[in-house]
Formats: structure tokens, C-alpha cells, sequence
């Protein structure tokens, strides 16, 4: 049964992106991830203009992380001075990458930058999360390997503590500065504007690695500034651009939230290491395959292009 | 209601007047893009006075105009990059031509250019201040119209009928753009055009589409904030269905 999406414009398959919805749901049920690094490049190849694309899955984002957040924040198993922190960084962040998202529509070079964006994230974050499983994995098979000591010890005092403008943050038991925090929300911000992603792949490992906050609110906190800098984007999005599909997002939405409890169900079965390995690998398979068309000798040598904004007239 | 049709473009025939004359009329003049919509047919229905046995005829279908940019790929530092932009005034969005013999036959390049027939005339027309070789652009343009079957020749979709009536079908694509379209109808003797008529038609979103497509444009920034509390509410009322664990 084919419908007719009212911004997008082009009639996709229903069962097609509900099917879409519950996979990626599933996938980021199991695995404890958004999904949006999955479900952006995938409408982008099912035919969505990749515009449309970014706006829609940052509002599918706001529904998949409002349920997560607002468990959080019950269980209080996350920050939200540290959310706020983020949040401001992150609207900022938000505010520019929706400019600079329409900018480099303008100039025709938007499908690139969203590609090498990817490849160079999922590179990276799949490349570490790969190494850092696998070594997990090892120690778990030879015990006697295992460190000494542990992360708790006497930690080196780093240029994070030497930035100015300190502040206490009772709940994640932190006294930093306040332009780190401010800073990774920034740069997370522009990234969901940019590549339609919630950003926690990134967010998550900056917490823990950058500002050592305690892993218990981590997820939480993390939840919290993607729910409201993915609101933002959206908001942005579609008042700027008209970009946003709601049609399209409530679907999506649909088979992510049915998905999810499957998928939240099938990852108690496997061990967390097998789990972030299997990640790594998805992450990095979606990375090889935005890589392998940007190098390959692409099919058509012309790209035609609407112009003056607006998507698809 | 083709009889009806076909009976009233009859009579109109019914003028004292000798010179070849052409009627048409479409089956539609609004097509509704609805949730469902995906592709449909349109026939052009007309009626023709003192066609031979060696005139042609020829139905061009054209769609709404639109900018665009073409962009020729170039590879640097190992992966290819957009490059060498080639702009494009009004082109239409929308172009098919039905004939009841492959056009070629009918009439020659240079009388299908005079008459504005094709779309290589078109874009021709429509490119800004050139610097460079026009022709991979045009036929760049042309290709991607094509993809989406936008862009359509159908050699014998015009079947000529007895009485001087003929039936031109043409094929809407599911992704027809919205906006007005016209029919040209030419009648060709001897490779040049004896008789033309042209009429009209919209292609037009309605109910939900329209609805959202009208809302998102209409009212950006109370659409915007609409998408975002119904994300939310849906989270919500996820997290209340399944349970929080």
C-alpha cells in the first residue's frame, strides 16, 4: 500500500517505512542507541530528498528520546544542571547548523557534507567502540590480564580543570568548568541539525572520557539535551525550511516505539561487550557504505539540483 | 461520458470552414494528489477536421516550471565533489509528448525547434549566460527527468481513431509536481504544423496532503511547534502503553 508523503512528496511504500521504523527501533531498543545515525542515511536511500530527511528524523528523535528522558528524570538518574549546560550549548549548536545546513543546501553541497560527516563520525566512534569491545571481550577470556587499579584512582589533572568559570554540579559530584559542557552541547547541537541525528554516540563517550561524569547519569543526562536540541531542530527546521514530514514522522515513530520494546527484550539476552561489539560493526558497515560512495565512480556524472530553497517544485 | 465528450466535440466540428482544425479536451482538469496517489493516467481526447491519411499528430504535455542547478562531479582527494555549476531558468518539471508516430518521422529537428517542440529546445532556451559545452547538461537534465519517468516520448500513444478522432495517453508519474499543466495539440502535414489547439489542467495535493502541505506552508512556526508536541506526546503515550522499565 503506497502513501503519498505531503512533504517529501513522493509516494513510499507504508508497510516499507514502518517496517523501517520497527528495524532501526529494534536495533536502538537492543542496543541502547537513538538510531537516527541509521534511519537518516536510510530514508536518504529509499528516495527522501536528504533535506526532508534530517528535519523528519529529528522529530522522530524528540518522541523516541522523550519516553527515555522522562523515565530519567523520575529515577533522577540524571543531571539537569549539567542537562542545562548542555542544552544551552546545544540550542546555539542547533541554531547554526540549521543555518549552515541552508547555506551549504544553497551552494549544492549539502549531500556531501551530510556523507563525509557520517564516514568521519561513525568512523571514528565504531573504530573506538570496535577496539574497546574487543579488548573487553579479551580480558573477560584471560582474567589475569586484567588492569590494576582502575579508572577511580588518582586521576591526572588536565586542561579541563584548568579552564576558568567553575562550577559545582552536586548530582554528577563534578566541580568544572562550565565551557566544556557548553562546548561538547555546541558541537552536538550542530551535528543533529546537520546530519539528523540525536547525537548521543558522540555525547556519551565526551561525558564520560571529557567530563568524567559518573555513568549512572550519563544516559540520562544525555537523553535530556538530545529530547530538546532535536525539539529545537525540528522547530527550526520546519519554520525555516518547511522541511519537516509529519506524516512521515509519525509512522517512522510508529514502528520505532513497537520495535524498540522487541528489541529492549532481545538485548537482555546478550552480553553487553557481544552487544557493543555487534554495534561497532553496524556503525561501521553504515560508514563503509556512505565511504564506498563517495570514492566509487558514481553512475551519473551530473547531479541536477532544484533551486531556491524550496525542496522538490 | 466519452460519447457525450466525443458527441459535443462533433458538433463543434460542425463550423463552415475549410482549413484543417483541431479540437482536444482532457479527462480531467484537476488531478487530485491524495495519501493514495500514486501515478495515474491521463487521456486527452480530440477531434480533428480535415485530417488526411498522412497527417500527424503530435500532443505535448508540459508541467509546471523550476529552477535548477546542475552540477558536474569531479573527483578531488580521492572522492567526488559537485563542481562546475550549470543554472537553469524555468524549466518545466513536468514534459511528455505523445505522438501518433515517432516524432522524428514527423517532422524534421529543425521544425520541431522553430515550433518550440522538446525538451532539448527548452533547456536550450532556459540556460543562464553558458561558458562552457551546453550538451552533457541538457542531456544530464534530461536523464534525471527520465528516472522519474518526468520526463516521457510515447512514439504511438496518440491512436487516430475513425472520423478524424484520435486519443492521446499520457502517464502521470507518482511523482507528478503540482501545479498547472498545459496540452499543445499539434496537426502535422508534410513535416510542418497545419493546426494547433492547447488546453489546460491542474495537478493539485487534497485532503491530508493538502492539509499538512498547506499547514507546513502556511503557518511554519505553529507547524513546527505542532510537530514537536506530538513527538512528545507520543513518546509519552509509548512510555504509558509499553510501561517504563
Amino acid at each position: 500500500m503506497q502513501i503519498y508523503l505531503p512533504i517529501a512528496e513522493i509516494s513510499v511504500n507504508i508497510f516499507l517505512l514502518l517496517g523501517l521504523g520497527a528495524g532501526v527501533g529494534f536495533l536502538s531498543g537492543m542496543f541502547g542507541v537513538g538510531g537516527g545515525f541509521l534511519m537518516t542515511p536510510l530514508l536518504m536511500f529509499i528516495g527522501i530528498p536528504p533535506a526532508v530527511a534530517v528535519s523528519t528524523e529529528a522529530n522522530q528523535i524528540v518522541a523516541s528520546s522523550a519516553s527515555g528522558a522522562l523515565a530519567h528524570w523520575r529515577r533522577k538518574t540524571l543531571d539537569p544542571k549539567m542537562g542545562l549546560l548542555l542544552l544551552i550549548g546545544g540550542s546555539a549548536g542547533s541554531i547554526f547548523g540549521v543555518q549552515l545546513f541552508s547555506f551549504l543546501r544553497g551552494l549544492g553541497q549539502i549531500d556531501l557534507i551530510i556523507s563525509l560527516s557520517y564516514v568521519s563520525f561513525l568512523g571514528i566512534i565504531g573504530g573506538l567502540m570496535l577496539i574497546e569491545s574487543v579488548r573487553a571481550i579479551m580480558r573477560r577470556r584471560h582474567p589475569e590480564q586484567r588492569r590494576e587499579g582502575g579508572r577511580t584512582g588518582h586521576r591526572k589533572r588536565g586542561w579541563i580543570d584548568a579552564l576558568p568559570f567553575k562550577m559545582r554540579f552536586p548530582r554528577s559530584g563534578l566541580y568544572i568548568s562550565v565551557i566544556p559542557p557548553i562546548a561538547i552541547g555546541f558541537f552536538v547541537g550542530t551535528l543533529a541539525a546537520i546530519m539528523g541525528v540525536g547525537g548521543g554516540f558522540v555525547m556519551v563517550p565526551a561525558m564520560i572520557y571529557i567530563l568524567r561524569m559518573p555513568t549512572s547519569v550519563v544516559v540520562g543526562t544525555s537523553l535530556f539535551q538530545i529530547l530538546f536540541v532535536t525539539a529545537l531542530t525540528t522547530f527550526l527546521q520546519a519554520a525555516q525550511n518547511q522541511t519537516v514530514d509529519v506524516v512521515l514522522a509519525m509512522l517512522l515513530t510508529v514502528g520505532g516505539v513497537v520495535g524498540a520494546q522487541f528489541g529492549a527484550r532481545a538485548g537482555r539476552h546478550v552480553k553487553g561487550e557481544e552487544l557493543r561489539a555487534l554495534l561497532a560493526f553496524m556503525v561501521l558497515a553504515v560508514c563503509l557504505k556512505l565511504g564506498w560512495d563517495l570514492v566509487i565512480t558514481p553512475a551519473d556524472m551530473f547531479v541536477v539540483l532544484p533551486r531556491g530553497g524550496e525542496v522538490g517544485h | 461520458m466519452i460519447i457525450a465528450l466525443l458527441a459535443s466535440l462533433l458538433t463543434q466540428q460542425a463550423v463552415p470552414q475549410e482549413a484543417p482544425q483541431i479540437m482536444a479536451a482532457l479527462t480531467h482538469e484537476t488531478v487530485e494528489i491524495r495519501e493514495d496517489f500514486a501515478g495515474t493516467e491521463l487521456i486527452l481526447y480530440g477531434a480533428t477536421r480535415g485530417l488526411t491519411i498522412q497527417d500527424e499528430i503530435v500532443v505535448v504535455l508540459r508541467g509546471p516550471d523550476q529552477d535548477l542547478r546542475v552540477m558536474q562531479k569531479q573527483r578531488s582527494f580521492g572522492i567526488w565533489v559537485n563542481a562546475q555549476a550549470q543554472e537553469f531558468d524555468a524549466v518545466p518539471a513536468y514534459y511528455s509528448i505523445a505522438s501518433s508516430r515517432p516524432i522524428e518521422e514527423i517532422a524534421s529537428r529543425d521544425a520541431l525547434v522553430r515550433n518550440r517542440i522538446g525538451l532539448a529546445q527548452l533547456l536550450d532556451e532556459s540556460a543562464t549566460q553558458a561558458t562552457m559545452d551546453l550538451e552533457p547538461y541538457f542531456a544530464a537534465v534530461e536523464r534525471a527527468g527520465a528516472r522519474n519517468a518526468l520526463y516521457t516520448a510515447a512514439p504511438r500513444g496518440v491512436e487516430v481513431l475513425d472520423g478524424g478522432l484520435f486519443r492521446a495517453t499520457l502517464a502521470l508519474p507518482p511523482r507528478t509536481p503540482v501545479g498547472n499543466y498545459t496540452a499543445e495539440v499539434y496537426l502535422f502535414r508534410e513535416g510542418r504544423p497545419i493546426a494547433r489547439r492547447s488546453t489546460s489542467m491542474r495537478v493539485e495535493k487534497a485532503g491530508i496532503e493538502r492539509v499538512v502541505y498547506e499547514f507546513a506552508h502556511g503557518a511554519p512556526i505553529i507547524y513546527g511547534l505542532f510537530c514537536v508536541a506530538l513527538a512528545m506526546l507520543a513518546g509519552y503515550a509509548a512510555a504509558a502503553l509499553f510501561g517504563r522499565r
